[in-house]
């Protein structure tokens, strides 16, 4: 722009504020601190916080401010030219006890045990696709930080040392392709699912039965750890006060909640055929958002003989935020149940939760995400939330912005009429076949 | 942790600092503990991805001094951003009351960038304070 600017940053971000700055160009960024938080003070904190020192320097904060602006550059600070960016060799040589501890020091595991990826594990990885090992295949950013490339080798690295079999390595490429990490830098601490669909569930021998959330299966366990593992590696997530910023963390990020559609007990389509795929084909299907709830806990009608899964699924999702998705995860017997009360779709019952799943917008107004997502998209006229934030507090408006917010899987092995519900949103669906 | 250590991880304070940035190769990696030397060495594939090369981009020059000038203040929409930008104000009207300000909210949510105010700026303005609160 060249004019001369002061960001004012909480201290809580000072690495992440001083790392994105470096990586952007400019490393000695004049960057003022203020105390940490400054949401939810009143103006007497925040007018102490103005008037007192910056918490990193322990100068006068407006001082630091006035300086910032006015002081002339120092000749680092009007450098040019391109710096590069070494990760380190292509290979390691140690004995494998040494490499364990070198992986976990560096961050390169999510801190249990790996697979080391010698280079015959790697090796006999890449022969699960026929790709050439040397091929860029995606891009992949830790936030708001320039996304890095990677190759096939280095997906097989990170797939060694979750423990794939090589014929699991197409899914992860596929998921590579899409270049979202499962570590995401917000201080929300994002929760990340798939659903894979297709024969591949079968080949792969995916648990979509008993307990097809946990761990009791190879594919269900290792894939889904991969794609954390990856993330840290192909796009350098995952690192505390950097790239990855969330303020408690999630548990779901160890494996990313895989899940494989029962398609057979199903009384509906697979979700890839929902996207436009052919039931004959592979897909996994990626979400993001915030975590995932069981259906047992919700209100609607379950104390009865025939309990109304529609409304214990509008009622979960009448609590999460609408900023993300409702994933429904029906158990089949569920499923078939709703579809014997006449959801005989799931756009049916989408459509039914979308219209019947509504708040006030004196509560939308309230929440988190509207304030800091949809409140600026209505001011720039975005529909719906232009509309929603011209309506009086007692109009009730739907809880999520359109039917598209809600999706549909089937999974789980008919132990018991279960659903549980994901506040997540869809992101994309890719072919696994293409990366066989 | 300082700023020279932290930019150390880039492998770019020792660029900056002295000044050649055509060797600006490091790595942060930590060495491995020194190995048994009888016992049986492995070779292993490095997982990482391949990090974007950096273009250093050089600061604005300074200004003499903000008598005079007119600062925006810039509110990237965090909670609290607003409230904090006020009391700038306020700290320049009691302290700096030459100073001119003009107090405006990004459009957007946080992340999304905003040209025309960018441009609007560097048509009026002479120096921008951004808050991003939390």
């Amino acid at each position: 722009m060249g004019i001369p600017s002061v960001p004012l940053v909480t201290k809580a971000f000072k690495d992440l504020a001083i790392l994105n700055a470096g990586k952007r160009g400019m490393p000695l960024e004049r960057i003022c601190f203020t105390p940490h938080p400054v949401w939810g003070k009143t103006p007497e904190e925040l007018r102490v916080y103005v008037d007192g020192p910056d918490p990193i320097t322990g100068k006068p904060l407006m001082k630091e401010v006035v300086d910032g602006l006015t002081v002339p550059l120092s000749a680092d600070e009007k450098k040019t030219g391109i710096v590069s960016v070494s990760v380190g060799p292509p290979t390691f040589t140690d004995t494998a006890e040494n490499l364990q501890e070198f992986y976990l020091n560096n961050g390169y595991t999510d801190f249990l045990p790996i697979v080391l990826p010698t280079q015959e594990k790697v090796d006999a990885m890449l022969k699960g696709s026929s790709h050439h090992p040397d091929e860029v295949i995606g891009k992949m950013a830790a936030g708001a930080y320039p996304p890095w490339t990677y190759t096939v080798r280095q997906v097989a690295a990170s797939a060694v040392m979750a423990g794939c079999r090589p014929e699991y390595f197409p899914i992860l490429l596929a998921i590579a392709s899409t270049g979202i990490a499962s570590l995401f830098s917000s201080t929300n601490s994002f929760a990340f699912s798939m659903i894979i669909n297709g024969p591949i569930r079968d080949k792969l021998e995916f648990n979509y039965g008993i307990g097809a959330l946990g761990p009791f299966a190879q594919a269900n366990a290792t894939i889904g750890r991969a794609w954390t593992i990856m993330s840290k590696n192909l796009g350098n997530g995952g690192i505390p006060g950097d790239t990855y910023l969330g303020s408690v963390g999630n548990n779901l990020n160890y494996n990313n909640v895989v899940i494989a559609e029962n398609e057979e007990a199903s009384p509906w389509d697979p979700f890839h055929v929902q996207r436009g795929f052919k039931k004959e084909e592979n897909v996994v299907s990626l979400f993001r958002g915030l975590g995932v709830v069981p259906g047992q806990v919700a209100r609607g009608s379950s104390v009865n003989t025939s309990p109304m899964f529609d409304a214990q699924l509008s009622d979960l999702f009448s609590t999460f935020t609408g900023f993300f998705g409702a994933l429904v995860i029906a158990d089949p017997l569920v499923a078939v149940r709703l579809k014997e009360q006449g959801y005989d779709t799931k756009e049916k019952l989408i459509d039914w939760l979308y219209k019947n799943t509504t708040q006030t917008v004196k509560d939308y107004k309230g929440r988190n995400y509207s304030y800091l997502f949809e409140y600026p998209q209505a001011l720039q006229g975005v529909e719906p939330f232009a509309t929603w934030y011209k309506l009086p507090d007692d109009a009730v408006i739907p809880h999520f912005p359109r039917a598209s917010s809600f999706n549909v899987v089937v999974t789980g092995g008919q132990t018991n009429a279960y659903p549980q519900a994901a506040n997540m949103s869809y992101g994309v669906s890719v072919s696994i076949d293409k990366w066989m | 942790m300082n700023r020279r250590k932290l930019l150390s991880l880039l492998g770019m304070s020792p660029v900056l600092l002295t000044g050649n940035p055509a060797q600006a190769g490091q790595t942060k990696h930590a060495a491995a503990p020194a190995a048994d030397p009888g016992a049986v060495k492995i070779t292993t594939v490095n997982p990482k991805g391949t990090p974007p090369s950096i273009q250093l981009i050089p600061m604005a020059p300074r200004l003499d001094s903000l008598d005079g000038k007119t600062v925006y203040l810039v509110d990237t929409g965090f909670h609290g951003s607003d409230a904090l930008l006020h009391q700038v104000e306020l700290w320049f009207n009691r302290n700096m009351p030459s100073v001119t300000l003009v107090f405006k909210r990004k459009a957007g949510p946080y992340a999304q960038d905003d040209p025309p105010l960018w441009k609007e700026i560097k048509e009026k303005g002479n120096a921008v304070i951004m808050a991003t609160g939390h």
